[in-house]
């Protein structure tokens, strides 16, 4: 019963971790060497869960969020994988940098494969509850008041960039190229809709308590 | 965060062959999530809605909504 309910969860946790060792794991796992055979595993796997997961039943902790809110913690969860992953990767953006540098285009490389996975399992996700309804008037009211929440972060996020540019000392900006200033407005923009999923999130928590 | 709006939907239900929370949002097209919510008191309807839920039930809007002046005098 136990590992019927928390099922779904054990397998978005294990689809996650494998998302995650394929954007920054180490070069070898446990012996294995992560070049392109280990590559092909880890996409193998998450494969076999991403079916396994739309394959099967559907549990208590399934039925009782609604569609809505499954995308929304499916939001917060990539959205902060993109922010951390992008943060973590920060330092490679400082200076006289480009997008040709391969470093950089390896990072723009990993955040697309997390869209795309983001994509495919909101899909597998969708494809399970696609005889209910995926959205009514709460919903519509809940992403309303979120997007204000997300709209609230974005700005202050840009504000304090603007604050930090304006009054930062010259030769502590050296650093702060345009590349740099470009993905920290790209950072603005992301930590916006982390704020907005997780909003979101909690008034749909809010009101299964 | 409840709402001033009360509403008999479990009682109604029930009296109505014990129907499911699942069958009423189906014949409201809304998720059933929504109608705990209702229930629960923690979410007021739009007009529409409550028009809906009360059509399925066969009554009308005030047999399954109230609306509860006084509460809603002292929040004000």
């Amino acid at each position: 019963m136990l590992l019927r309910r928390w099922g779904i969860v054990g397998l978005l946790l294990l689809a996650g971790l494998v998302l995650w060792l394929m954007l920054a794991g180490p070069d070898t796992l446990m012996g294995l060497d992560m070049g392109s055979g280990g590559m092909t595993l880890l996409v193998a796997i998450g494969w076999g869960l991403l079916y396994l997961l739309s394959q099967w039943p559907r549990g208590e902790l399934d039925r009782a969020m609604s569609p809505s809110e499954w995308r929304a913690w499916l939001g917060v969860g990539f959205s902060a994988i993109a922010l951390m992953y992008f943060f973590t990767k920060l330092a490679l953006f400082q200076g006289d940098v480009a997008f040709t540098d391969p470093h950089v285009r390896a990072v723009g490389r990993n955040l697309v494969i997390l869209l795309i996975a983001w994509a495919v399992i909101s899909q597998v996700l969708r494809s399970r509850s696609k005889d209910e309804v995926q959205k009514d008037e709460r919903d519509r009211e809940i992403a309303i008041r979120a997007g204000g929440w997300g709209r609230g972060a974005t700005v202050v996020a840009i504000i304090a960039l603007a604050l930090l540019l304006g009054f930062s000392p010259a030769e502590r900006l050296v650093l702060a190229g345009h590349f740099m200033i470009a993905n920290l407005l790209i950072f603005a923009l992301v930590w916006g809709c982390l704020i907005e999923y997780a909003a979101t999130a909690f008034m749909f928590w809010r009101d299964r308590r | 965060m409840s709402t001033t709006i009360t509403n008999n939907i479990r009682r109604l239900r029930f009296e109505h062959g014990e129907m499911t929370q699942e069958a009423l949002a189906k014949t409201c097209g809304v998720t059933r999530q929504t109608i705990i919510a209702l229930e629960a008191g923690r979410y007021a309807p739009s007009l529409e809605l409550a028009f809906r839920i009360s059509r399925a039930f066969g009554v009308g809007v005030e047999d399954v909504f109230q609306w509860e002046e006084q509460a809603s005098r002292t929040r004000a």
